[in-house]
């Protein structure tokens, strides 16, 4: 019997605060047994699941959905892209390494047997493309919503449906640029009712604006088949350096290398030499 | 036999107030109305009631005493198709509905009669069964007074009794009519001075007189209908069967200047759908709203007669909120050429099939409902083209290998049936899959996004430039010619370039530079998402 106090005997309070936290009402009982142990008010994040210390990452619970990326879940609160919250993504322009980024949480919608709805892709989608990095395109429709009159009110609309209805298991929104701070706000509400990952994606301009998004993410590429990630905001600590993320390559072996050395540019491939004996 | 009687004592009146705009009704409390037939008031409500309206009163007297008063035409039509939905209504809880005939010649029917004996035990007892039968009708908003009895005739006598008994077997409907007045029957009606004058008030104070007596006096026809309430004397009524295409009109009061006041009518047409619908067991995959319009006065006026909205479906339903969401997006896109006066709603390509199983909570299927609500939705306001599913094609040429296809939202539960019925068929299709990615390998190095247009490049010492940054070529070329079957014949030879941000862009330039024309050069074709 004496052992088994000594096993549950609270760690120091120098422990990591990333360390594994217990509910509230298990502490508060074994407070009564030994009142030293852990007070409450001086250990506040045991509280409640939505408070965290400013240093550690904020819990979110264990139903995030999994980035594909183990250096990116690393970073995310939760380990991985929220749910029933949107997630922003800033770009400077469409092909970045977006989609790539994406598809891993995408794919995992579709293997549950849901749906994955794009609004507003900026191009042309390439069904074999998709169909190359694993999505399955029957399982994905593609809302536009520029075509009619009203500009800006008809995409949230539609958004703000599909998000609503809590039927579709993932969302990739490429939304208008300078949209007004309440009508994200609205998203975000419509959001709560979504059971799945969902992705705004916004102009890079508007890093330094305020959002109510809990996550900005901003992409750049990184060279060939890198995507640097910036964190902008998530809940817990700022990420200083960005993260340089390997995404499933579209160049082979041999190209690859050529790009790494392309800071010299000489290796790099002549056109011509392919072109002329046509 | 057991029968139950839905009498609707102020059916006309409310008939007509349904036409009547939302807005009107919201400036007082409740508005006086009154229906008027050649020039005398025929009813009124009780809100005209309390004014001093009373039905006999001349036209010109009732809109001395309430200004305000609204006045309607009495329209036995309307009243008719009015019943005809509440008969449909009722046809959801046994195919035995039949119509009591007015006693006044020339009014319009007020009562429904069922017969439920067969329906009892499915519905669980006669007080779920009336629950249920006050729930279908509730929606169309008329005040309802239901009586049970043994006999049909009886139960429709005594729907008019207050409050209206409810009498399960014989001898509690002879009980139950003994002590109802003599007025209630049809032919007593007319007789009523004679037979009060004689003592005679309730029908029960009838039964002990010598029949040929009273036939002499006041007719066969009360005997006849006293032996059919007492259950003496067959009485076989006529089913009614609803018709097989549905169509019913509706005219507004005021006429109608905005798609918003259209709706307000069509809301009521929607019901009657749905009633018809659930008579026969059925889920409307198309139906059609007329709006018929006020015509001009002006010569060479070319507005139309009528305007017609079409709505398909994606899966049958019977769903009246749901309908009226679709209808809604969709008649606020429409531009009403002029007022509409009347509208009208038709329906023809209907489903039958078993109603779907209320689930307590969300399945695959109830999820794939919902979307399925949800796809329409968006396409009803969005237009049908605008949710599109991606397609393959097989074809070498970039631009033309995948094609956007009007999503069929109906296309999805079989899918989704066939993956939960066996996991072994889900593998194979899987694998299947591999296989045909396996096959076409080489899109892995094709890029995701595509430029609708190639967009040109410009050119320094025969390098691409993109913004002014020159590109490095990383990989290629990788020849695409196809097209000679048609007049877009492509030659050309892509590389796959890195910008000087690092991102991954396609670019190609004709096989031929010297030959192609205007189309030499460089092109941005795509970008690796």
């Amino acid at each position: 019997m004496d052992v088994v106090p000594a096993s549950v005997a609270a760690p120091p309070r120098s422990a990591p605060p990333g360390a594994e936290r217990r509910p509230y009402a298990c502490s508060l009982a074994r407070e009564s047994a030994r009142p030293l142990v852990r007070d409450p008010l001086r250990a506040p994040e045991t509280l409640h699941p939505s408070l965290w210390l400013a240093h550690q990452l904020g819990r979110t619970g264990s139903d995030a959905v999994a980035t594909g990326f183990a250096r990116l879940d690393a970073e995310l609160p939760g380990g991985g892209w929220p749910r029933r919250a949107l997630a922003e993504l800033l770009l400077p322009h469409a092909g970045v390494g977006e989609i790539r980024l994406l598809t891993p949480a995408l794919i995992a919608a579709q293997r549950a047997g849901r749906l994955v709805m794009f609004f507003d892709p900026p191009a042309a989608l390439a069904a074999a493309a998709l169909a190359g990095l694993g999505l399955d395109v029957e399982e994905l429709l593609i809302v536009e919503t520029r075509a009619r009159v009203v500009p800006g009110s008809d995409s949230l609309w539609a958004l703000e449906q599909a998000l609503k209805s809590g039927h579709v298991g993932a969302v990739v929104a490429w939304l208008p640029p300078r949209l007004r701070a309440d009508r994200l706000r609205r998203l975000q509400l419509a959001a709560h009712q979504h059971d799945g990952p969902a992705f705004a994606m916004r102009e890079a301009a508007v890093a330094g604006r305020p959002t109510a998004s809990p996550l900005r993410l901003g992409l750049q590429a990184g060279g060939a088949d890198r995507l640097q990630v910036r964190v902008l905001k998530r809940r817990g600590p700022p990420l200083e350096a960005p993260l340089s993320l390997e995404l499933p390559t579209v160049l082979s072996a041999v190209a690859r290398r050529r790009s790494g050395s392309a800071s010299e540019r000489a290796a790099a491939l002549h056109a011509a030499t392919f072109v002329d004996f046509a | 036999m057991l029968w139950v009687a839905l009498h609707f004592p102020l059916l006309s009146l409310e008939s007509f107030a349904a036409t009547l705009l939302a807005d009107a009704s919201e400036a007082d409390a409740e508005p006086a109305i009154a229906l008027v037939d050649e020039h005398r008031i025929s009813a009124a409500n009780a809100a005209a009631q309390t004014q001093g309206v009373k039905p006999g009163l001349k036209r010109a007297t009732a809109l001395a005493l309430a200004p305000r008063l609204t006045l309607g035409q009495a329209d036995p039509t309307r009243d008719a198709e009015a019943m005809l939905t509440l008969a449909h209504a009722a046809l959801a809880f046994t195919p035995q509905v039949s119509l009591q005939p007015a006693c006044e010649p020339g009014a319009a029917a007020d009562t429904v009669l069922l017969e439920v004996q067969a329906s009892l035990r499915y519905f669980g007892g006669i007080d779920r069964l009336l629950q249920r039968l006050q729930q279908a009708i509730l929606p169309f908003g008329h005040a309802v007074r239901i009586a049970t009895a043994a006999t049909a005739q009886g139960a429709a006598v005594l729907a008019r009794v207050a409050p209206p008994p409810h009498c399960l077997n014989l001898a509690s409907t002879r009980q139950a009519l003994a002590a109802a007045p003599v007025w209630l029957l049809g032919p007593g009606r007319e007789h009523w001075e004679a037979l009060q004058g004689m003592g005679l008030r309730q029908i029960g104070d009838l039964l002990g007189l010598p029949r040929a007596g009273l036939a002499r006096r006041f007719g066969e026809t009360l005997l006849v209908d006293i032996d059919a309430a007492f259950g003496r004397r067959p009485d076989p009524r006529e089913a009614i069967v609803p018709p097989r295409l549905f169509e019913s009109r509706l005219e507004l009061f005021a006429r109608a200047d905005s798609t918003e006041q259209v709706l307000h009518g069509a809301s009521i047409l929607l019901a009657r759908l749905v009633a018809w619908l659930a008579a026969q067991h059925a889920f409307v995959r198309r139906f059609r709203l007329l709006m018929h319009h006020e015509t001009r006065w002006q010569q060479g006026d070319r507005t139309p007669q009528a305007t017609s909205l079409e709505i398909a479906l994606a899966e049958p339903s019977r769903d009246s909120e749901h309908l009226l969401v679709l209808l809604r997006e969709r008649l606020a896109q429409v531009q009403l050429p002029a007022p509409t006066l009347e509208i009208a709603l038709q329906a023809e390509d209907i489903v039958k099939r078993a109603a779907p199983n209320s689930e307590l909570f969300s399945t695959r299927q109830s999820e794939n409902e919902g979307l399925t609500r949800l796809i329409e939705r968006l396409q009803a306001r969005l237009g049908a083209d605008q949710v599109q599913r991606l397609a393959g094609v097989e074809d070498h040429r970039p631009e033309r290998a995948s094609r956007g296809q009007r999503a069929d939202a109906r296309g999805r539960p079989a899918r989704a049936s066939q993956r939960g019925g066996g996991r072994a068929r889900g593998t194979d299709s899987r694998a299947a899959m591999g296989g045909s990615s396996a096959a076409t390998v080489s899109c892995a190095s094709h890029p995701v996004w595509l430029h609708p247009v190639a967009e040109p490049l410009a050119e320094r010492r025969s390098r691409p430039l993109l913004d002014g940054r020159p590109l490095s070529l990383l990989s290629g070329p990788e020849r695409i010619e196809a097209g000679w079957w048609d007049a877009e014949l492509a030659e050309r030879d892509y590389f796959i370039a890195e910008a000087a941000d690092g991102a991954l862009v396609w670019i190609y330039r004709a096989r031929l530079p010297l030959s192609a024309g205007d189309e030499s050069g460089w092109f941005l074709h795509g970008r690796f998402g």
